[in-house]
């Protein structure tokens, strides 16, 4: 296995370990804050399949706004998910 | 070819300390400590980027990762203003 695909291996388990995270954490802070993460990884995921413009649009959208709003509405309504 | 195979393997080690900072992420006791992990995964990204960018021998790669280091910061300042002044 030469080093670009163990780089590409290694990249989408981390997406998928920070998706689960997401999608498991109670915190919604924390989950959008997992969310996050697991965008910025896509987007370098995107980067190392020589798509570099589809890596800005991923880490212009992904990255930032949406982490903006979803902060934004956490801070208009509660933080903890209720069980 | 020896320079493109340095650079991958950096960019591999890179990938393997964002796997510990995925891990802070996971099990973080408090909402700080997991911006903190995704703005190290956010700086590790961009040196990923730049460093392939090196290996790939394209000028234009690098450029995708000034534009992200702009727009990751944005997040991260949302997270930090969020915890500052909590929900008011």
């Amino acid at each position: 296995m030469s080093v670009w695909a163990a780089l590409q291996v290694m990249t989408l388990v981390l997406i998928v370990v920070g998706a689960a995270l997401a999608v498991r954490l109670k915190d919604l802070l924390a989950a959008v804050i997992a969310l996050a993460a697991a965008s910025l990884l896509l987007s370098l995921a995107f980067y190392l399949l020589q798509a570099p413009d589809v890596a800005i649009a991923e880490a212009g959208i992904g990255a930032a706004l949406t982490t903006a709003i979803y902060v934004l509405a956490i801070r208009k309504t509660h933080r903890k998910e209720e069980e | 070819m020896i320079a493109e195979l340095s650079f991958g393997v950096a960019a591999a080690v890179m990938v393997g300390f964002m796997v510990v900072s995925v891990l802070r992420l996971a099990i973080g006791p408090t909402a700080a400590d997991r911006a903190v992990a995704m703005d190290t995964i956010n700086t590790l990204v961009v040196t990923t980027m730049v460093l392939l960018g090196a290996a790939f021998g394209q000028v234009v790669l690098v450029d995708v990762a000034i534009v992200y280091a702009l727009l990751s910061f944005i997040s991260t300042l949302y997270i930090a203003r969020y915890l500052e002044k909590g929900a008011r």
